[in-house]
């Protein structure tokens, strides 16, 4: 508790609270963009801070990540275009609700919950994070091989329209991240002799070029553009009965939220549509959704940024990021001088702490800056696509030579976007491949460092409980989803049904 | 209504399916080929007296690569055989790519501003932008606005031209 107290002593300097405005505003203003989910938000800012001091870029970087997912919720309520999956849920109720005029009401649900859950969240993170951190020092490589395993493969199973696709992903990400010098013995590998692959590709590049080059690439060959923004009417404020039924469905959010986003396995997609399904289920209207119930918006929403702080805990303290903005999240850690893990909170204690509180304030001046300012985030939709992509698009070029400082990596960039736009059109997720980019070479460094250690034997990896069990639950999570794949089948055909029926 | 499990419109008409089937089989195909050239730049590196070796990973994803670009091409060979009628705009994706390698080489040259009007106006003319003079404001506006906040405001030294910008 004393830790987190100077904790907002260092973040709440003037100074830093300017850089919290500054990043919460920009990042808003990036995250409604239609196409631009939080992770390209955040990798496309990240230049921005990188000339700060640690402390103020933390600070800014809390605001842009926040920003960025509540103007995510705007674009999916208000265009119907989720720039990621896990603002899809949203995107079900939250449209129904804007096209019939209660557009307001539904972005003031979605923010008042994000902040609720956000608030929660980030408590629950401040509390459970030093307790995981405690036990993770007592990792060694087997247990994070078990670990990374249980991440890819619950990440490739859960962030894809099937297995074999989100497979794909993946391991398209680990040959991108095998590129570079072998840490080991000094020999290059996939370098082809290019002195400038000799250092790897850069995470921002990755994810700038997948996401950002994908979906311009994209828009260009199918010449779309035109799309139908709902105007907003009045000002977004909720009705007391609007209250009543928002407010169980933030906190029951929250609770899906925040647990299952800290597992080290597949970030926020699972438990907002679970909120989405749970609220269906429970609520005293079901006959409302699919057609704009306003707890299908407050529970999903919170459940998306309860888990947006659950990632952070195997993040911190684990060093494991489990979604694509986790992964540009330990890059720009990475880049601010904070190396995610057990040791961290021992090692740069002030600036975890810091941090932490930097993501609370982000969370008050979101709602502070938000309610009010909603009718210019929604102008900001009127930006016709030409004009928006093409900006991305110098903004991604920004990114890249910020980032790798060379004109071959913008070739990269340029290489790596027509990937993108392939796997993009063959249904092959993005995400995964993020993920496999940052983990694949860190899992090849624990499993070369625990047969080292254990002199080449391999039952080194299943030498202690947590691993055997962490391996059960890799054939489980491998066994178990078609399975899950059937029932959401399921429940996309009654979804399906119920906006037919009307 | 959009598809609950990836956020991306279902493929509605069968044309839609069709083309998610090419790509998917083009990818397939293009990961084979990769799976190779991992293999063989696998094949080439020294071994270490470590347990596993440098080569380790790269064969295992070599393998990986090969056995599910071998499935997803094999899921769609049907598509792969017939041909695609040519309307789709890939003749603009060609002028895009050319464009940003066009402002990779002429950026140490011509300085960060011009380049970066010069791609946006370009790429906003591509992508069906009706007035190219307002376009051309557009970009160059943005372009002095991204040069004066990052280089001169946060000191992120951008490539500058003869003419100092």
């Amino acid at each position: 508790m004393g830790d987190l107290l100077s904790g907002f002593a260092d973040a709440l300097t003037p100074g830093n609270l300017l850089w919290a405005f500054v990043g919460v505003t920009i990042g808003t203003a990036v995250g409604v963009l239609p196409g631009i989910g939080p992770a390209l938000t955040v990798a496309l800012l990240l230049p921005v801070t990188f000339r700060l001091e640690p402390a103020a870029a933390l600070i800014m970087f809390a605001g842009i990540y926040y920003g960025g997912m509540y103007g995510g919720s705007t674009t999916s309520i208000l265009l119907n275009t989720p720039g990621e999956s896990a603002s899809v849920a949203t995107a079900l109720e939250g449209n129904k609700m804007a096209r019939a005029g209660r557009g307001a009401a539904a972005l003031a649900t979605a923010a008042l919950g994000s902040f609720v859950a956000g608030t929660i969240g980030t408590i629950a993170l401040s509390a459970a994070a030093p307790l995981v951190a405690d036990i993770a020092v007592n990792f060694g490589p087997p247990e994070y091989v078990a670990l990374m395993a249980v991440a890819f493969v619950t990440v490739s199973a859960l962030l894809g329209p099937s297995l074999l696709k989100g497979a794909a992903g993946l391991v398209i990400g680990a040959t991108i991240g095998l590129v570079g010098i072998d840490t080991q013995t000094g020999q290059t590998r996939l370098s082809f002799g290019l002195p400038s692959l000799f250092d790897g590709i850069d995470v921002v590049i990755v994810v700038v070029a997948l996401f950002a080059l994908g979906e311009t690439f994209a828009h260009l060959i199918a010449g779309t553009g035109a799309s139908r923004v709902e105007p907003l009417r009045g000002q977004p404020m909720l009705s007391r009965e609007d209250f009543r039924r928002s407010w169980p469905a933030w906190l029951r959010g929250t609770a899906l939220g925040f647990p299952i986003g800290s597992l080290p396995a597949g970030g926020a997609d699972v438990p907002t549509f679970l909120s989405y399904s749970i609220e269906k289920r429970l609520s005293k209207r079901p006959e409302q959704f699919g057609r704009g119930a306003i707890e299908g918006v407050a529970g999903p929403e919170a459940a998306n940024n309860a888990a947006a702080a659950g990632v952070l805990v195997p993040l911190l303290t684990i060093g494991l990021p489990t979604s694509a903005t986790a992964a540009v999240i330990l890059t720009a850690f990475q880049s601010y001088g904070l190396q995610p893990g057990p040791q961290l909170f021992s090692e740069s204690g002030d600036l975890v702490w810091a941090l932490i509180a930097s993501l609370y304030i982000g969370n008050v001046l979101l709602l502070v800056l938000n309610l009010p300012l909603a009718k210019v985030w929604v102008r900001l939709l009127g930006i016709p696509a030409y004009g928006i992509y093409a900006g991305v698009l110098v903004f991604a070029c920004l990114g890249a030579f910020a980032a790798g400082g060379t004109i071959a990596d913008l070739i990269v960039l340029t290489v790596l976007g027509l990937l993108g736009l392939l796997m993009r059109e063959a249904g092959v997720p993005v995400a995964p491949a993020v993920v496999g980019l940052i983990l694949a070479p860190l899992a090849e460094q624990q499993l070369r460092r625990a047969l080292a250690l254990s002199e080449g034997d391999w039952s080194t990896l299943v030498s202690s409980p947590l691993t055997v069990a962490l391996w059960i639950l890799v054939v489980l999570a491998l066994v178990a989803p078609p399975l899950l794949s059937w029932r959401r089948r399921r429940v996309s055909q009654t979804l399906e049904e119920t906006s037919t029926t009307h | 209504m959009t598809d609950i499990e990836e956020g991306r419109p279902l493929p509605e008409t069968p044309e839609v399916a069709h083309r998610e089937a090419r790509a998917a089989g083009a990818l397939g195909v293009l990961m084979v080929v990769a799976a190779v050239v991992v293999l063989v730049d696998a094949a080439r590196l020294r071994d270490s007296d470590e347990a596993l070796g440098p080569a380790a990973a790269p064969t295992l994803l070599g393998v990986l690569l090969g056995l599910i670009g071998g499935a997803l091409a094999f899921q769609s060979r049907h598509f792969l055989r017939t041909p695609e009628r040519p309307h789709r705009r890939l003749w603009r994706l060609a002028a895009l790519v050319a464009g940003l390698v066009a402002f990779a080489l002429l950026l140490p040259i011509m300085g960060y501003v011009v380049s970066s009007a010069g791609l946006f106006t370009g790429a906003a003319l591509l992508l069906g932008a009706p007035h190219p003079a307002r376009v051309a404001a557009y970009g160059w506006t943005l372009a002095v606005i991204v040069f004066l906040v990052f280089d001169v405001l946060i000191g992120l030294s951008l490539p500058t031209g003869p003419w100092g910008f």
